[in-house]
């Protein structure tokens, strides 16, 4: 029974988050040192502007602009409004390219938290050899997209491909399949790839958050008679809660934007199955040079990133609200 | 030990070694504008292998000393970058006084105001009727001369000799030979034949010559486009061609045949240097031909931009490199072909028999010339031939969404 009311009150204590610093005594700053405050906020701000701003908003000009490479020295591109919105929400490949990156993040994410669930539970445990095999699946989130891509491009390759000599080598020749080059599973194989390089980072956050229960808990809800999946489903779980929402946003944001891998990959083909939408955006902008058109696209390509971000942040706030009220 | 630095000391000082150093820069600007008699020309290309660093190297030396005060800042950029640094440069107002550019690079960039016109200039050197006719034509945009062919190239069709002779089948002249051919020589391991299908312009570049060899071009691609495309599927059904040749490029054919897993292949002439090497023969024949005999040509072209503030000294250049005696060791070193009839007879590839093979087709390759938007065209054309050759789409059909695409594209200017 104690146990059960200790289990209660730290549950109560988790859902708020982190335990609430000692806010400790607080002196008023005064109007100097405001301004310094201020002064220091200068060059984060500049960055901002820089790198962040001014790209964004010419982005914004060009999409409700005329922009093509023909006219670009003949002087000012014409206003166009929304036309080049209107003329990429009619492309059918616009549309068939939101279907295929919603596709990918979906298969992406469900399949990287899984699996990187299933790991953080595994190497949360400890057992021998347990920091180096960690230490050693975080490679694949270290190594460059590029890298990757190439390396499931060989791996995935029809002819002398690992993956198809490995199924020749057991026997099941029927299984051997050419991914890449069949239109109906090539967005399968540049999932798949993602889905290696996702893993280590859901891993990684995941353990983290799972180090932060304490293991009384567990020892707890053992000695009153919880099975492992009763602890699972009761404990672990809903004390993660917070860490899994914040791994699925923040993985939605990476996976959403992908665009070195499947460019490595297939660039997008064949015909046009894995065209997801940062390549959609790509070759509008570099292979026809429609800038004006590009942009607009590419606005929309930030629509659900943005969105989630949003999202993101809100929930941070409320949480440390909670957390502070605590 | 510490010495105490307060913090006004500490401004003091970095603000003296900025002004130090702002103080330099302008001192080292009024050192350029000291010497007003040697002009810099900034130089853009794409040669960046190794390979071609010494011929290229040796090149700019020979201008340097050959044109009168002038001085190259060379910049090299990968293969499929250079365009889209161009166009980026005509945003950024950053762009080079010389390029050396791709030949279909002339569609999109001769349709922007972004190249110099060279007519008059061209008009009043009049070595135009020097050049082979492709070449040539491919530098021509709307009446106007826009560039001067660097270097040419074109397909044909390489074999391996032994196999070949094992299966007592002689090189193929005709499409019906080319599908009977492959046939025979496809077993195991091993393809008859391999082309790139890749989804970029080099897999365009590939297979127009199939659709002109049909009687084609891209205005009638619902017709001929479909000729072509069932006889390439024909060739993937029979098993002769690789279906994972969608995913290669030209690069990745040539392995496929240095590595005797390809009995013939579909290839430029850029490839002899690393075929010399390889411990099997080979040999080189035209294309097969269809109702036409056709290649695609390919290669680069010298511009200028215009918004150089060095026409008249870039023009001198470019004229310079057109010299025999200027442009044939050059050639001869990065292995390419003249565009020159004039070299015909000069320099290696006049007793190379391979190169001697490409020589002899550079009449018959036509060049990409369809206007700016060829690359919507191109993307159709590309995305065609894959689904025909993935099984997802009918050859007929294909062609016919293919042909709506490219008439769109071309159809509007």
């Amino acid at each position: 029974m104690r146990g059960r009311q200790a289990l209660a009150l730290e549950l109560r204590r988790r859902r708020g988050g982190r335990t609430p610093a000692d806010p400790g005594p607080v002196r008023g700053p005064s109007a100097h040192r405001r301004r310094a405050g201020y002064l220091f906020c200068l060059p984060g701000l500049a960055f901002l502007a820089l790198f962040l701003a001014y790209p964004l908003f010419y982005n914004v000009w060009t999409s409700v602009h005329d922009v093509r490479l023909s006219g670009l020295l003949g002087g000012a591109a014409r206003f166009n409004g929304l036309d080049n919105y209107r003329v990429v929400l009619d492309d059918a490949a616009f549309w068939h390219s939101v279907r295929l990156s919603l596709l990918f993040t979906l298969g992406s994410l469900v399949c990287q938290f899984t699996l990187g669930f299933a790991l953080a539970l595994l190497f949360a445990r400890p057992f021998p050899l347990n920091g180096l095999l960690r230490a050693l699946l975080l490679v694949a989130w270290l190594l460059p997209p590029i890298v990757s891509g190439t390396l499931f491009r060989w791996l995935l390759d029809a002819e002398s491909g690992a993956y198809n000599a490995l199924l020749r080598a057991v026997g099941l020749d029927a299984l051997d399949h050419d991914w890449l080059t069949d239109p109906s599973t090539s967005l399968a194989g540049v999932i798949l790839a993602n889905i290696w390089v996702g893993v280590p980072f859901n891993m990684l956050l995941l353990l983290v958050g799972l180090h932060t229960i304490d293991p009384e808990l567990h020892e707890a809800a053992a000695l009153d008679g919880a099975n492992a999946w009763q602890r699972l489903r009761r404990i672990t779980l809903p004390l993660m809660r917070p860490v899994c929402v914040t791994v699925l946003l923040l993985g939605l944001l990476y996976t959403f934007k992908v665009f070195d891998l499947i460019f490595v990959m297939t660039g997008g083909g064949p015909v046009d199955a894995t065209r997801v939408l940062s390549l959609y955006v790509y070759e509008v902008f570099f292979r026809f040079f429609r800038f004006g058109e590009g942009a607009a696209a590419g606005l929309l390509l930030l629509v659900v990133p943005l969105l989630t971000g949003v999202f993101y942040v809100r929930r941070l706030r409320r949480e440390d609200a909670v957390g502070g009220s605590t | 030990m510490s010495y105490p630095v307060d913090r006004r000391r500490f401004l003091r000082t970095v603000g003296a070694g900025a002004a130090a150093l702002s103080g330099g820069a302008a001192l080292a600007s009024c050192g350029g504008s000291d010497e007003p008699s040697t002009t810099t020309l900034t130089w853009w290309d794409y040669f960046t292998l190794d390979n071609f660093q010494p011929g290229m190297t040796r090149l700019i030396k020979d201008i340097e000393a050959g044109v009168p005060d002038v001085r190259i800042e060379r910049r090299t950029f990968p293969f499929a970058e250079l365009e889209r640094q161009i166009t980026l440069g005509a945003i950024s107002g950053d762009l080079p006084d010389i390029a050396i550019v791709d030949n279909v690079s002339m569609n999109t960039l001769g349709g922007s105001d972004l190249l110099a016109d060279l007519t008059d200039r061209v008009e009043e050197w009049g070595q135009a009727d020097q050049y082979y006719k492709g070449p040539w034509d491919g530098c021509q945009v709307d009446g106007r001369t826009l560039g001067i062919p660097n270097q040419s190239n074109c397909l044909a069709l390489y074999y391996n000799t032994r196999m070949l002779q094992d299966a007592g089948v002689k090189p193929p002249t005709t499409w019906a030979e080319l599908a009977s051919t492959a046939e025979r020589l496809t077993r195991g391991e091993r393809y008859g034949l391999a082309l790139s299908a890749i989804r970029t312009e080099e897999g365009v570049f590939q297979f127009l010559p199939f659709l002109w060899q049909a009687g084609g071009d891209l205005d009638t691609f619902a017709t001929y486009g479909a000729t072509a495309l069932s006889f390439l599927d024909d060739l993937v059904a029979k098993g002769s061609l690789s279906e994972q040749c969608v995913g290669w490029t030209q690069q990745d054919v040539n392995t496929r045949f240095l590595n005797q897993r390809a009995a013939m292949q579909i290839n430029g002439p850029w490839q002899i240097p690393t075929l010399k090497e390889a411990d099997f023969d080979w040999a080189v024949v035209a294309l097969p031909r269809d109702k036409e005999a056709a290649t695609c040509l390919g290669g680069e072209n010298w511009v200028l931009t215009a918004s150089s503030k060095h026409l008249d000294k870039a023009w001198e250049v470019l004229e310079y490199t057109q010299r025999p005696s200027v442009l044939t060791p050059y050639l001869v070193s990065f292995g390419n072909l003249p565009a020159r009839k004039d070299l015909a007879d000069r320099g290696a590839w006049a007793s190379d028999p391979a190169l001697r093979l490409f020589l002899s087709q550079l009449p018959l390759a036509r060049p990409r010339q369809y206007g700016p938007h060829y690359a919507d065209a191109s993307q159709a054309v590309a995305e065609a031939e894959q689904a025909v050759l993935t099984g997802t789409a009918a050859a007929s059909a294909a062609a016919r969404t293919a042909a709506g695409k490219i008439d769109k594209a071309l159809g509007e200017r």
